[in-house]
């Protein structure tokens, strides 16, 4: 390595995206040439801006957000000032001075400010839980004010505001988006699509206070409304602004350093001080200052060219794309959205299916397009956009969805420094080359070795393309190798259960030799599918594999991140005595559970059970095991129904207990839940779950394939029957015709959108034969069930092969 | 080695092989020391810290093992048996502890 003091002395000010991804691409082309520093004001490492939506509504923490550890710094030679404000800039004497007064200096300095929010100038705006959503603090104050309020309001309805929105929501705050115009992310959307957007978020739970002008806001110390223009007002006990964000140019301009909005820069990312840069969303390139990261990281790539001595075509500007990140809804805007009159527009509205697709044509080339309900073509989309591609009739069939997705188009055109993951700047050319260089065959390769669809995953189709572009003919039996259920085979699905069953393979040890696994082990994937099918297809001769077993289905409890467990005794239909719940409460303080929890499916969680208490608690509970854990029957939730209810038409409580108890323990392909109403007002949630169903005055309507999950879905109704025997033999149908077709952990929300739902009508409600063919094999499925708390307490062998401990005592010598 | 000089080197007899499953974790606890214990497929025993590498914490016991690979319980990642480093795309290690068979019986040492 050269000595330090040869070297070129780096300051990059802002350790936030762009700022560091400026440096990696520094640390790729020249290594050597510069000593490094980082001021930033932040007290972390740099992290991922885009994903603390995520961490808002806790499907992510703070450390999975992480983009470089402080090992990262370390092992490259940067020195890091995590907490550190830079305050002034000397641009003559070419030092920099941070807010302890220290002065460092440089021979080149990078400004990589960001931005913040902007907070509207109205009377009030300094009360207390008013807040802006840019960086973990904010997060972490709304996470704290989801813990102690219940009334929220988001004033901005654009990106920003309608992620805040729907995090706090998630959090199970009341929340209002309040919008000055008529219209939903009206720089990104046109009005068919903002209301399509309105209309899905509503259905989600969000509600709005379109065209209202934010005048004032009331309340004493703390926040506790907000008046209107028009003098109405609205309670909120909290308050995220997201009305914009302003260029942090404080620094430069107190610097002498040419500011207008954003931090003047020319198209090599120049400032008006020598050696000074300034590159991401502090800096105003040809009048704009842009708000997302993919142009930051174009900036980023040419300014490091730059920097590194590297030719480089100037940077010209940057085409934005948005696609917002929220669950359920899938909205995508690139280029321009307007209608105008020198534009061609080429249009699709399925109101029955909520889609609104829409392509901008000018002069026959594609200049920009919009996604409402259907974004699975964004990524071609914004390519064609980006490189100014000419419509054509394979273009319109596959963003309009007429045809089948031809190979290869649009990628070949595209430039080699073009970005094709925004998420981790990820180029063509960083992908053609690692496919190239380490004979890479399949997407999940290219992310292992790239990071490209790592993130977000919106790239997925377009470098699947460039894999097929890059491998040409060798790229089939790549495909088919994507098509395995798992690393270890190029097999699907359907290909190893025909088979498992032509081939009359019993254990999965023979399945991996016979269908010669490229690992003989398996993996974590494959081995649980593979036990499951073979139970599936084979229920008597096939031996349940416990090693291939996840932890909760082969520990029967849930583990928890602490490694402890969860409890949940079986309550059948979610009725419970006296007598069992003094048990349970009993239980819960002889092994001294942390906290007792009633779940969403009706049933009672005794959590923090130490793994080695575990068959003990069993014993003492005598009750069978709830399954809450694992890929079968969880619950069936019941309503009071007539039993009690004043519009109760059914006994549903007693027509869940007796499917709970005819169908428990079986496995599924994926958690199973069900619910049963006694009328249609449906207090037990049965649109929600896998099978619903509903009492009518004489009849119950069945409802399947709806998930309030990850990805929530309406059940669609199957059919209507009149007895009791009837609907027990349509759900006997109905599951197994799921058992035997389903992927594993395919969920019926997915597995009917696959099949389709006519599909599943013409099998188990018109095919009477076949109906009753399945039925059969479902009670030859339930035969060979075991209640599993029992039987580890009846068997020792197992006992001690599950959760026999070995204990030798300190220090003292062999037993 | 013998069994002096195994124990002469720190190393604890914790129970036959027999005791031990194969692809099914064994929790071992050495005073108080927490340790998992794999026998592979092939009948190789490892020996590594009870601790998850992942950053939600937990413990590893209850893990898969597919050859010389463990599959950790809480964020599946791969964690290889005999040198407890996590494999790409994560990074992490787990300490593994020395292990000896004489005669079917199963030493332990120390870290
Ligand atoms: C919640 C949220 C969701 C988003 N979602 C998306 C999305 O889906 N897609 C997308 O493309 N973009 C999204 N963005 C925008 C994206 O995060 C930004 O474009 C990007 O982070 C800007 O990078 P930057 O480096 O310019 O600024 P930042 O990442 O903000 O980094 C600037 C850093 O500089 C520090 N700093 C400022 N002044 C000083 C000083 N004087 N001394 C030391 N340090 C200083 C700041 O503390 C900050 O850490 C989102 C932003 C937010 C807040
Ligand atoms: S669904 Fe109907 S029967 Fe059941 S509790 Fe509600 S109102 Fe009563």
């Amino acid at each position: 390595m050269q000595q330090h003091s040869d070297r070129q002395r780096l300051i990059v000010v802002g350790n936030g995206m762009a700022g560091i991804n400026t440096v990696e691409q520094i640390l790729k082309l020249a290594p050597e040439a510069y000593r490094i520093t980082v001021f930033g004001s932040e007290p972390y490492p740099n992290y991922n801006r885009i994903q603390l939506s995520y961490v808002l509504e806790k499907s992510k923490s703070i450390d999975e957000i992480i983009l470089n550890s402080r090992e990262w710094y370390a092992e490259n030679d940067i020195e890091l000032h995590t907490g550190t404000t830079v305050t002034h800039i000397d641009t003559a004497a070419k030092t920099v001075k941070t807010a302890d007064g220290a002065d460092t200096p440089y021979d080149k300095l990078i400004l990589a400010t960001g931005s913040r929010p902007f907070m509207l100038p109205v009377p009030g705006a300094d009360k207390q839980g008013i807040v802006g959503f840019r960086d973990i603090a904010d997060c972490e104050t709304m996470l704290e004010a989801a813990g102690k309020y219940r009334k929220a309001a988001v004033i901005g309805g654009g990106l920003l505001g309608l992620e805040a929105a729907k995090g706090l929501l998630k959090l199970g705050m009341d929340v209002t988006v309040v919008h000055l115009l008529g219209e939903l992310m009206e720089r990104q959307l046109d009005p068919t699509a903002s209301h399509l957007l309105q209309q899905e978020l509503e259905l989600q739970g969000l509600k709005f206070a379109m065209g209202q002008k934010t005048e004032e806001f009331l309340g004493g110390e703390r926040v506790s409304g907000i008046r209107f223009g028009d003098g109405s007002t609205l309670e909120a006990e909290f308050v995220v602004m997201a009305v914009g964000i302003r260029p942090n140019v404080e620094l430069a301009r107190a610097s002498g350093i040419e500011t207008n909005r954003g931090i003047v820069v020319d198209d090599l990312l120049r400032t008006s001080a020598e050696g000074v840069y300034a590159v991401g969303e502090c800096n105003e390139h040809r009048g704009v200052s842009y708000g997302l990261v993919a142009p930051l990281f174009e900036q980023g790539a040419v300014l490091a060219k730059h920097l590194c001595g590297v030719d480089t075509a100037p940077y010209a500007g940057s085409v934005v794309s948005t696609q917002l990140k929220i669950s359920g809804v899938e909205v995508f805007s690139a280029g321009e959205f307007m209608d105008a009159s020198d534009l061609t527009v080429v249009r699709m509205h399925d109101e029955w299916r909520r889609i609104y697709k829409k392509v901008l044509i000018r002069g026959g080339v594609i200049v920009g397009g919009v996604l409402v309900g259907d974004s699975s073509q964004s990524a071609r989309l914004q390519q064609w956009i980006r490189t100014g591609a000419v419509m054509n009739d394979e273009y319109h069939a596959i963003v309009m969805g007429a045809a089948a997705v031809s190979a290869g188009s649009g990628v070949a055109e595209l430039a080699d420094e073009e970005i094709v993951c925004g998420c981790n700047g990820v180029t063509k050319k960083m992908i053609v080359e690692a496919i190239r260089e380490r004979e890479l065959t399949t997407v999940d390769e290219i992310k292992l070795t790239t990071g490209a669809t790592r993130s977000c995953g919106g790239c997925k189709p377009v470098v699947e393309q460039i894999l097929k572009l890059t491998l040409g003919d060798k790229y089939d039996s790549a495909a088919a190798k994507q098509a395995g259920i798992c690393d270890c085979t190029p097999l699907s699905r359907d290909e190893v259960v025909t088979a498992i069953k032509e081939k009359g393979l019993i254990t999965s040890k023979e399945v991996r030799y016979a269908l010669d696994w490229h690992n003989k082990e398996g993996c974590s994937k494959c081995r649980p599918a593979l036990n499951y099918y073979l139970g599936m297809i084979w229920p008597q001769e096939h031996a349940d594999e416990k090693d291939s077993r996840f932890v909760n289905e082969r520990m029967h409890g849930n583990i928890q991140k602490d490694g402890t467990f969860g409890v949940v005794p079986r309550m059948y239909g979610g009725v419970t005595t006296p007598e069992d719940l003094r048990l349970i409460a009993d239980v819960a303080v002889k092994y001294n559970v942390k906290l007792v929890k009633v779940t969403g499916g009706q049933r009672l969680d005794l959590l923090g059970v130490k793994r080695e208490d575990l068959p003990a608690i069993w014993s003492d509970l005598g009750m069978p095991s709830g399954y809450a854990y694992a890929k079968a029957l969880r619950t069936v939730k019941t309503c009071v129904g007539s039993q009690f209810c004043r519009f109760g038409t059914k006994d549903s409580m007693g027509m869940g207990i007796v499917l709970e108890k005819k169908y428990e323990r079986l496995d599924m392909p994926a958690k199973f839940k069900m619910a049963v109403n006694g009328c249609p007002r449906n207090c037990a949630e049965s649109s929600t779950k896998d099978i619903g169903i509903v009492g009518n005055e004489g009849a119950w309507e069945i409802y399947v394939g709806g998930n309030g999950g990850i990805k929530a879905r309406l059940a669609e109704l199957l059919c209507k029957v009149k007895t009791d025997e009837e609907l027990i033999e349509i759900i006997s149908a109905f599951m197994q015709y799921y058992r035997e077709t389903g992927k594993y952990l395919e969920r019926t929300s997915d597995w009917i959108e696959r099949v389709g739902l006519e599909k599943v009508k013409a099998v188990i409600v018109e095919d009477a034969a076949g109906r009753k063919a399945l039925a059969d094999r479902m009670e030859a499925a339930l035969e060979q069930v075991r209640e599993p708390w029992q039987e580890i307490l009846d068997n020792p062998n197992l006992r001690e092969r599950l959760f026999g401990e070995i204990r030798i005592p300190a220090g003292g010598p062999k037993e | 080695m013998t069994r002096e000089q195994l124990e002469a080197a720190g190393y604890r007899l914790v129970g036959n092989v027999e005791q031990f499953p194969a692809r099914i974790g064994k929790l071992v606890r050495l005073g108080e020391s927490e340790i998992a214990v794999f026998k592979t497929t092939n009948g190789e025993l490892f020996a590594l810290e009870n601790r998850s590498p992942g950053p939600r914490g937990g413990t590893i016991v209850d893990g898969i093992v597919s050859g010389g690979v463990l599959y950790d319980p809480i964020c599946d990642w791969r964690i290889g048996l005999a040198d407890g480093a996590v494999q790409a795309p994560d990074c992490g290690q787990v300490a593994v502890y020395p292990v000896r068979l004489v005669d079917g019986d199963v030493y332990i040492g120390r870290p």
